[in-house]
């Protein structure tokens, strides 16, 4: 029952050695049941303990300062907890709380099956008020990508897909390692669980669809 | 009850980048379904949040499970039902055949689930359970035009269902953005008691915020006490949004059963 593959992959993951998976930090106790933290919280012993795997969503609702996260993989998960759970099919829902759809996607790509989507045909999808979108241009779009998805402040995944269907880069002011499913995102040079970016998610739209409505007003002659 | 031991569910919500409240019915729905065990696998996914619409392609790869219904948690059939959700899930009618021979069930919204109108009978109740009925007003609340979608048709089909039951002295739909808006229930209604229940799939700040302050209460009495508001020489009793009850994970898995009794029946001649 319940994600049968996706349960092995994360046994395999675990053996593995891959226990970082964005800023979490998992360790396998002697029992096999799992503790989760955040990763710069593995020092300190003064916890809020949580047990239930749904208490994941709670956890990853708000940032520190209380405020709400729409995008989960920002770099802003809060402090101060820890999430006893008991076996591989909660650690396997917790983290899909923690971080939606990521198991799946690095997964998909494990057995080579993970299809991106570039950004051009992403945005030329849309309808309704986010069809403006697609008429950003490639240096806005360049720099809004560096800026929003950036791992420093923006967001924790690394990004597969590309600008267009030429194979553009999707942004020239990232640095590599932001493409790079290897590399720690946080900077903490750790063996990790990858949070991959398979195709822009809907903020990143939403932000281009920002900019070019920003744009009609500030340049009318455009 | 049933079981489904090889096919996965997958909920599709609207979620929302500035409301935190917008997601957790459809999270809690999904975490009760799954308590039950009666589906392989049970996902959620969303327009504004993550995962995405697009991620979800990606769920239930298992050569294990040969079909997924796709249950839409939204009040009525329109953009999103109609347009966006078929668009990003990429289906294709009502069974999507994907190339490694899974099939995708497109069910209808709940919504449109045929006890809809029980559950806000229900809510009304609750939320007053020792008033009279026939000395009250019903008001159901819905979002109204901007909305590209047909919550107001689908809240007025509701009204007219429950009046016809002749049990509540009035039963009448108001709105948040076109008339007869909230704010008129004084002038709409002459019972000493007022029901209020929103037909929205989650509480947020249309709940919370929009309609309280529309009515002229204060928003944290319904949280805190549960006593009616005393306004006017009324009691408003303000329920929360129709999209918490715990009944709606009923109402999801009963789409996939509709879903599949519909298909079975004998196709018509047209
Ligand atoms: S597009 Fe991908 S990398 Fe950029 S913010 Fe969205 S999820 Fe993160």
């Amino acid at each position: 029952m319940n994600g049968l593959a996706q349960k092995i992959a994360l046994a395999k993951w675990m053996v593995a050695g891959l226990r970082r998976i964005g800023q979490i930090s998992i360790t396998v106790r002697k029992d096999g049941a799992f503790s989760l933290t955040h990763r710069e919280d593995t020092a300190r012993d003064d916890f809020t303990a949580y047990s239930a795997v749904e208490d994941a969503a709670e956890i990853a609702r708000f940032d520190d300062a209380g405020k709400y996260r729409p995008l989960k993989t920002a770099p802003n998960l809060r402090h101060g907890w820890q999430l006893m759970i008991g076996d591989l099919s909660g650690l396997r829902l917790a983290l899909d709380l923690f971080y939606p759809g990521r198991l799946a996607a690095f997964l998909a790509e494990e057995n080579g099956l993970l299809e991106t989507t570039p950004l051009r045909e992403s945005l030329e999808r849309q309808s309704g008020m986010y069809r403006a979108a697609a008429k950003i241009r490639d240096e806005e779009a360049d720099k809004l990508v560096g800026n929003f998805c950036r791992s420093d402040g923006g967001c924790l995944r690394t990004i597969l897909w590309k600008r267009d269907g030429e194979g553009a880069i999707a942004s020239t002011q990232l640095p590599p390692e932001k493409f790079d499913p290897q590399h720690d995102q946080t900077g903490l040079a750790e063996a990790v669980v990858p949070l991959l970016c398979q195709e822009a998610c809907n903020l990143l739209v939403a932000e281009a669809r920002k900019m070019v409505k920003s744009e009609g007003v500030a340049s009318p002659a455009e | 009850m049933i079981s489904r031991s090889n096919s996965a569910l997958l909920i599709v919500g609207h979620g929302s980048t500035v409301n935190p409240d917008s997601s957790a019915p459809t999270l809690k729905h999904a975490a009760e379904i799954r308590r039950r065990e009666i589906f392989a696998d049970v996902a959620c996914c969303f327009w504004k949040e993550e995962p995405s619409l697009r991620d979800a392609l990606l769920f239930f790869r298992d050569g294990t499970i040969p079909e997924v219904y796709v249950v839409p948690n939204f009040i009525s059939e329109g953009y999103f039902t109609r347009t966006v959700i078929p668009r990003e899930l990429e289906l294709t009618g009502p069974e999507t055949h994907r190339s490694s021979g899974q099939i995708w069930k497109y069910c209808e919204p709940v919504g449109n689930h045929r006890g809809m109108t029980e559950l806000l009978l229900r809510r009304a109740h609750d939320v007053a359970p020792e008033i009279s009925e026939a000395e009250t007003s019903l008001l159901i609340v819905g979002h109204g035009t901007s909305l590209n979608d047909n919550s107001a048709a689908a809240a007025k089909h509701q009204v007219e269902k429950i009046r016809a039951l002749n049990r509540y002295g009035t039963v009448l739909n108001v709105y948040l953005e076109e008339p007869p808006l909230v704010s008129d229930w004084l002038k709409l209604t002459e019972t000493r008691n007022v029901v209020i229940v929103p037909f929205f799939i989650s509480d947020g700040l249309h709940s919370d915020e929009d309609i309280p302050a529309m009515l002229g209460i204060d928003a944290a009495d319904r949280r805190s006490t549960g006593a009616p508001s005393q306004l006017h020489g009324r009691s408003l009793f303000y329920s929360t949004a129709i999209g918490t009850d715990p009944k709606f994970a009923d109402v999801i898995i009963e789409q996939t059963e509709t879903f599949r009794a519909q298909r079975l029946e004998p196709q018509s001649a047209s």
